[in-house]
């Protein structure tokens, strides 16, 4: 316990010390930001708002930037060496990974946090009157959505020593769990359809929380993707000991 | 406080070191000695709980480093051969890091003393991508002692740093040896003689002698070679004369003088005295030829390598 609290200090202190994650930041801000106020605008003339604007589109967004966040966490130990001095500290190989994992999960959801503030133009504007319960639901969703790329993007930066190979993989993957729902829909088997709808990232997104449907399935999703790819990234980790 | 009872490491068919027994006393400085790829690294990283062995027994201050991994961590301070380092990290955050992951309870005070030790106290909040190489070797050995493990590994500490900060990171492991057992690995003999209790020398995995310093040296070259410096004849007198004294093999012009050669086992000081002034020459310099490790090293592992 002890061990997870001193890793996922040492990591949030990074994130301050470290320019690259001021431009992480920027560049998350920025685009959700673009995106919400394009919805904003073409709130004025087409169509409603839409109250999962910013989760909607980071539903396809952190397919890139979970691999920019965690790329470098691990593959890093490994490069610099100080992995070998993790290892022979009395820490179990789960408090390194859960560590680093819960910081940059964390890192997330202030970024998250911070799009909320969004949300104040509808309240100022008495016009504008978006469900707000679909943003709660949708917001819920995207965190959970999130951690499971981080938690992915995790896995591969245990798995080399170099990060950008790490972002790389775990970019191919997140996309091709991502277009899988796409697959899904053209499927012409439905039931085959719906078996592929219920592994990709999307198929427990975009028709759920998406829509302000709370399910049980789709949560065991997102915590279940989680639960694999640390204790993956716990097995890569490990391994190092046997090479 | 270190045990190691044939241990034993394949890297798949490759056998890195091979039924490796040695002990370290409490306080006692063990130098592990060997040429590049002798096993030096592997044997540390398995001690550290880094690794385990593929057989064989190691205990640390009591602890199976397999059995009881955890708490022969707890009891271990590593500083690996390449000093693994935050480079955005302050000096202090660096070591309290360290500090807090060994379960360190009195954080502060532990690192105020470990950076005093490493003399690294004015540093403290410099940035550690900014320090020296030598300073950077300094935080790795403060990082090694933070928690005040009984026992410390390091593995070629004094290498790269210029020969100012070798002999202070030589005289920092020394003090380390009051209250610790320090396990350190070389392939600098003069180092192992200067810093070591006692010397394991290894060579492809395996231990081919060990011992105090001094002893190595007589246990492993008894033979008294000298060095002589004459006067008084032409250069092939001189030559002729000492080669005829009793028990020499052979000489070598070294400068000014000669080396005269003993065969084994011969005392040649008294019959060379006796010859050089039955022959009327004149004495201007005699000494034995100074045998340092390094010699005695070249010749252990040239001697593993025939066979
Ligand atoms: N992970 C590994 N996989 C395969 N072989 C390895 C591995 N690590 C070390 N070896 C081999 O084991 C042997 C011993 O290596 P080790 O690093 O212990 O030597 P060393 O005495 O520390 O050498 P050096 O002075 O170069 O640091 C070498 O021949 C090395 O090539
Ligand atoms: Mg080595």
């Amino acid at each position: 316990m002890t061990g997870t609290l001193t890793i996922f200090r040492r990591e949030m202190g990074q994130y301050f010390a470290n320019p690259v994650s001021y431009f992480i930041a920027a560049a998350f801000l920025l685009v959700t930001g673009f995106f919400f106020i394009d919805d904003l605008t073409r709130s004025v003339t087409i169509n409603a708002v839409n109250p999962a604007a910013v989760p909607e589109f980071l539903s396809f967004g952190m397919i890139f930037f979970a691999p920019v966040i965690t790329m470098r966490m691990l593959a890093e130990e490994a490069r610099e060496g100080t992995m070998e001095l993790l290892l022979t500290a009395p820490v179990n190989d789960l408090a390194i990974v859960l560590g680093k994992f819960l910081s940059a999960w964390a890192y997330y959801s202030i970024l998250l946090l911070i799009t909320i503030a969004y949300q104040i133009i509808y309240i100022q504007n008495d016009s504008i009157q978006p469900d707000y319960g679909i943003t709660v639901s949708a917001y819920i969703g995207i965190w959970l959505y999130g951690g499971a790329c981080l938690a992915v993007g995790l896995a591969f930066s245990a798995l080399t020593e170099n990060q950008i190979v790490a972002g790389f993989l775990s970019m191919i993957f997140l996309l091709a769990m991502w277009l899988g729902d796409n697959i899904g829909n053209i499927a012409a088997n439905i039931e085959l359809a719906n078996v592929i709808r219920q592994l990709t990232l999307q198929g427990h997104f975009s028709t759920s929380f998406a829509a302000g449907i709370l399910r049980g399935e789709d949560v065991v999703y997102y915590v279940g993707i989680i639960g694999i790819a640390l204790f993956i990234a716990i097995q890569l980790v490990e391994s190092r000991r046997w090479r | 406080m270190i045990e190691v009872k044939n241990l034993t490491k394949q890297y798949g068919t490759f056998t890195a070191i091979d039924h490796i027994s040695f002990e370290a006393k409490p306080g006692e400085i063990l130098g592990i000695l060997g040429p590049n790829g002798a096993g030096k690294t592997t044997t540390m990283r398995i001690l550290t709980g880094y690794m385990p062995p593929t057989s064989g027994q190691a205990t640390i201050a009591g602890y199976d480093v397999v059995q009881d991994s955890f708490k022969a961590r707890q009891h271990v301070g590593y500083m690996p051969e390449r000093v693994p380092l935050y480079p955005d990290m302050t000096v202090q955050e660096y070591v309290a890091f360290w500090a807090r992951l060994r379960g360190v309870s009195n954080v502060k005070k532990q690192v105020d003393a470990a950076l005093e030790r490493v003399q690294l106290k004015e540093r403290r909040h410099s940035l550690v991508r900014n320090l020296s190489k030598g300073l950077k070797q300094r935080l790795g050995l403060a990082q090694a002692l933070v928690h005040n493990p009984p026992v410390i590994i390091l593995d070629e500490p004094t290498i790269g740093i210029d020969p100012k900060q070798v002999i202070e990171v030589r005289q920092s492991v020394r003090d380390l040896a009051h209250d610790h057992t320090v396990l350190f690995s070389t392939h600098i003999l003069s180092e192992a003689e200067q810093v070591c209790d006692r010397v394991l020398i290894i060579n492809q995995g395996r231990i081919v002698a060990q011992g105090k310093p001094e002893e190595l040296r007589q246990q492993l070259h008894p033979m008294d070679d000298i060095y002589i410096h004459v006067s008084g004849a032409g250069k092939e007198k001189t030559e002729r004369i000492l080669k005829s004294i009793i028990g020499v093999d052979h000489i070598e012009a070294r400068g000014a003088g000669y080396i005269l050669y003993a065969k084994p086992g011969v005392d040649l000081r008294p019959h060379t005295l006796k010859t050089i002034t039955q022959e009327g020459l004149n004495l201007l310099e005699m000494r034995p030829v100074a045998v340092t490790l390094e010699d005695i090293f070249l010749q252990i592992v040239e001697k593993e390598g025939e066979k």
